[in-house]
């Protein structure tokens, strides 16, 4: 087990580091320059050539032959290396630092928007294979169908307009309100909150969260019913199951004990998929709720070809993937005995 | 004992009842260092933060005095010398004084200066755009900093300039502490700094991607803020601002799109409010085009245009269409030798094409913007619409288009685009900044067409003493490029904004940001 942790995170820093070369390379392969996109309709060709002298954009790629360490690539991992991911181009912010703001808040939304997709699709997949054919298998069937092909950003839109506007029950954007002011302790809000002693604030934060939740959540919980749904038709029809039931066990027992834990490994390894595309989905959805999470940064970023945080953002989101995946590889021995890392 | 009862009491009270103010904002801030940002929001926040050393009177683009409470200049505009404000402290302590001033300009200016952070990334580059350039650059304007006396500050300039005081009025030159800079150094202006002015408010905290809170500055030299905290949201999304600002989560937001001014109108809590137009938006023809080269082929292209029609579909009654590039506020430097409109005529437009040789058109490429600007809502169905009026008088239009910053980068790149929109907002009230910024040595190559009585007519209005010489000047300007056509004027918009009803004492700046000290909430809940 402790060799296969030691080669997974070897195998993730090379990962990392063709990362970070492919990503190099791909921004700085997008048409259109960081210094014309800072100048916008101000841009001159003589004002843009300045601009990009000064930010260092002018000096080659890999190899400087005046000076081989004056280039852009190598200074850009040398620095990696020390843990310096650079400094936004125009906001002369060290990526890192907006790193450090911005992922919790995307953690707390992604995390909230899998709860969701857990609590909500779990048992609607158990209910739908337990009561098959019935309405309920239907309507979960329904549900789930549209949770899949409605556009994030246009159930992000009517939830907002409908909750947040018509019935105004809930906040149509925001993180938390203007009237709380909780000083960071974590970066999860409502944890703050609650760390701070302010449970309205907390209250309040979670308010926040329903809406964009939901809208991130619509395709993980979708996919989570359906795979829960089938795997649970598949073990059914075990014959492990027909002896449980043989025996005597209830209904419920068979279920739960044998049955369901069973099911869970093909929703386990969803979840982790899921993981990168709530990463991509965040995007949209941030942008809509005015999240102040990464996905609307990064976004921002490519928009103003603003490279080192278009890098940054690039490489921290494979890291979380790398490290989400090895997390769920590790939990599938804990779930299946039959499953061994050596 | 009851008296401290009541003291408290009432202290509770007032606490609860404590009148924020929440702005939409359009985004978060860049960065709050001033003479370093140029984007709209930026702008705005550190409007509350900073004063300028002169600035604009509500609602206009007129001076009026800001840090500077006198700014005259020398008989042929060469030295402008600037009379400080007594008495005033930055948020920090620090006076404002002389040193303080040419500190903030020093380190604009001066590319040597030890606190401007160049080597971490520090352009300053609206101080090259809007000066010429920076120390010893040979087309630099400021030629000198002077310190006079302890409140008299010199600007001696490499060449005329009547516009130095308009320029530095400008939303990007607000003075910051000097103490504070050296205190945060590269820091300044971050999330990781506290940015110290003398402005109106004062900072108090930035949550990255979420809002800007400020508190009133009870020592403010002016006008003292009416509300008890101002919040600045960040809100990306244009229908997301009309959300909030419906649920009432925000009191007044900029930037809502054209097509929702209906649905403000019809909210009893809201009110619609027009932003004074201090815009332009136009199609560029290329001369490097072989139709676009003709001058009676660029005039038949004009005339087949129905501006006006467009203007009323597109912006919903929030623009106005006519013939000169400068924004209604400055049209006293308008030429009455122009006509007032374009003439639509698409009968004697295709006349002329027959006469240019092309009686049975031509087929050319227009670009359409990828992004929304307050000049250019919606450009993709305004291309259409441009491109129906043009097909009429036999001219296929291609519409074409690719992300922003491809777009800005190939219009200047040979051959450049044969037709395209663009757009400029102004960020001082005189015409040089419209006309320098497309015509003359500043601008762009977008359309190969350079005159030389251009270049010199634009050195003569920036030399300028008095209105009216510079009218002179522009009206000269006005028809030269009307009759060229290069630029085809379409459109002055007035961006929309809105508020919720309470909110009083809001006079929008035509120029997209202005302190919010008159602004109170009475009744807001």
């Amino acid at each position: 087990m402790g060799s296969y942790l030691i080669r997974r995170l070897a195998r993730t820093l090379l990962v990392m580091l063709g990362i970070s070369l492919v990503v190099f390379v791909f921004v700085r392969s997008i048409p259109g320059d960081p210094a014309v996109a800072m100048l916008g309709e101000r841009a001159t060709p003589e004002a843009a050539a300045a601009l990009r002298e000064q930010l260092g954009l002018n000096k080659p790629w890999f190899f400087n032959p005046a000076n081989p360490l004056d280039a852009q690539y190598p200074k850009y991992i040398t620095a990696l290396v020390r843990g310096d991911l650079g400094t936004g181009l125009k906001s002369n912010i060290p990526v890192l630092d907006d790193l450090k703001s911005r992922f919790p808040a995307t953690a707390e939304l992604s995390v909230a928007a899998l709860l969701v997709a857990l609590i909500v699709g779990m048992p609607a997949g158990i209910l739908a294979a337990l009561r098959r054919n019935s309405i309920w298998d239907n309507l979960a069937t329904t549900i789930s169908l549209l949770g899949v092909s409605m556009p994030v950003f246009w159930l992000g839109l009517l939830l907002s307009y409908f909750f947040g506007v018509k019935l105004g029950i809930l906040p149509p954007s925001g993180r938390a309100g203007t009237e709380f002011n909780v000083d960071p302790v974590t970066g999860f809000n409502v944890l703050d909150a609650l760390l701070r002693g302010q449970p309205a604030a907390a209250w309040d934060s979670v308010r926040h969260l329903v809406l964009p939740a939901l809208a991130l959540g619509s395709i993980p919980l979708a996919i989570v019913a359906r795979i829960t749904r089938s795997s649970m038709l598949d073990v059914l029809n075990q014959d492990y199951v027909r002896t449980a039931r043989a025996k005597g066990l209830t209904d419920r027992t068979v279920t739960m004990k044998h049955a369901l834990r069973n099911a869970l490994l093909p929703v386990v390894t969803v979840i982790g998929l899921q993981a990168g595309a709530l990463l991509g989905g965040a995007v949209l959805t941030e942008t809509i709720f005015s999240w102040p999470g990464l996905g609307s940064w990064v976004y921002d970023a490519i928009s103003q070809r603003d490279y080192p945080i278009i890098q940054g953002g690039v490489i921290f989101a494979a890291l979380v993937v790398s490290v989400v995946n090895l997390l769920v590889d590790l939990s599938y021995a804990s779930l299946d005995p039959r499953i061994q890392y050596s | 004992m009851k008296k401290v009862l009541l003291t408290a009491l009432l202290a509770t009270l007032s606490a609860a009842s404590a009148a924020t103010l929440v702005f939409g904002g359009n985004g978060e801030p860049v960065s709050l260092e001033s003479g370093n940002i140029t984007d709209g929001i930026s702008i705005l926040v550190q409007r509350q933060i900073y004063d300028t050393l002169v600035d604009f009177e509500d609602g206009t683009t007129d001076l009026k005095p800001g840090l500077a409470t006198k700014w005259t200049a020398n008989a042929n505009n060469t030295a402008w010398t600037f009379t400080l404000r007594k008495g005033v402290r930055f948020h920090d302590g620090t006076p404002m004084n002389a040193d303080a001033v040419i500190f903030n300009l020093g380190r604009w200016w001066d590319k040597s200066h030890p606190y401007g952070f160049r080597d971490q990334g520090r352009t300053f580059e609206i101080v090259g755009e809007l000066l010429g350039g920076y120390k010893g650059d040979a087309t630099a304007v400021i030629k000198n900093i002077v310190k006079v006396d302890e409140y008299t500050v010199r600007v001696d300039l490499n060449k005329p300039s009547s516009v130095l005081p308009d320029v530095l009025a400008a939303g990007y030159f607000g003075i910051a502490s000097p103490t504070a800079i050296k205190k945060d150094g590269a820091k300044y202006g971050t999330p990781a700094s506290k940015p110290v002015g003398t402005g109106p408010f004062i900072f108090q905290s930035w949550r990255t991607g979420d809002r800007v809170t400020l508190l009133p500055n009870k020592l403010y030299w002016g006008e003292k803020a009416k509300v008890d905290q101002l919040v600045i949201r960040s809100i990306k999304d244009a229908s997301q601002r009309l959300n909030e600002l419906k649920a009432g989560t925000i009191d007044f937001a900029n930037d809502l799109t054209p097509d929702s001014l209906k649905s403000v109108q019809g909210d009893k809590n809201l009110v619609a409010v027009k932003r004074p137009s201090f815009n332009v938006g136009f199609l560029s023809l290329n001369n490097r085009n072989q139709y676009l080269k003709n001058d009676k082929v660029r005039q038949a292209i004009s005339m087949a245009i129905n501006k006006k029609e467009i203007a009323n579909a597109f912006w919903n009654g929030l623009g106005t269409s006519n013939a000169s590039f400068l924004p209604p506020v400055l049209a006293w430097a308008n030429s009455s030798k122009v006509p007032a409109d374009y003439k639509f005529d698409p009968a004697a437009a295709k006349k002329m094409l027959a006469d240019a040789g092309y009686p049975n058109g031509f087929s050319i490429d227009l670009w359409y913007m990828p992004v929304s600007r307050p000049y250019f809502p919606t450009p993709k169905p305004i291309a259409e619409a441009i491109a129906a009026d043009l097909s009429a008088i036999g001219v296929k239009v291609n519409l074409k288009t690719e992300d922003w910053a491809k777009y800005l980068q190939d219009r200047n790149k040979e051959p450049g685009f044969d037709m395209y929109m663009i757009g400029w907002t102004g960020d001082y009230g005189d015409p040089d900044n419209f006309y320098g910024a497309y015509y003359g040595a500043n601008a762009s190559d977008d359309i190969n067409w350079n005159p030389a009585n251009v270049e010199t007519l634009l050195q003569q209005g920036r030399a300028a003493a008095t209105q009216a010489a510079k009218a002179k000047v522009y009206q000269q300007l006005h028809e030269i490029t009307y009759n060229a056509a290069y630029r085809i004027p379409m459109v002055h918009s007035n961006p929309l904004a809105a508020a919720r009803s309470y909110v009083k004492g809001w006079t929008p700046s035509p120029l997209g940001s202005e302190p919010f000290n008159t602004i109170s909430v009475p009744g807001k809940k």
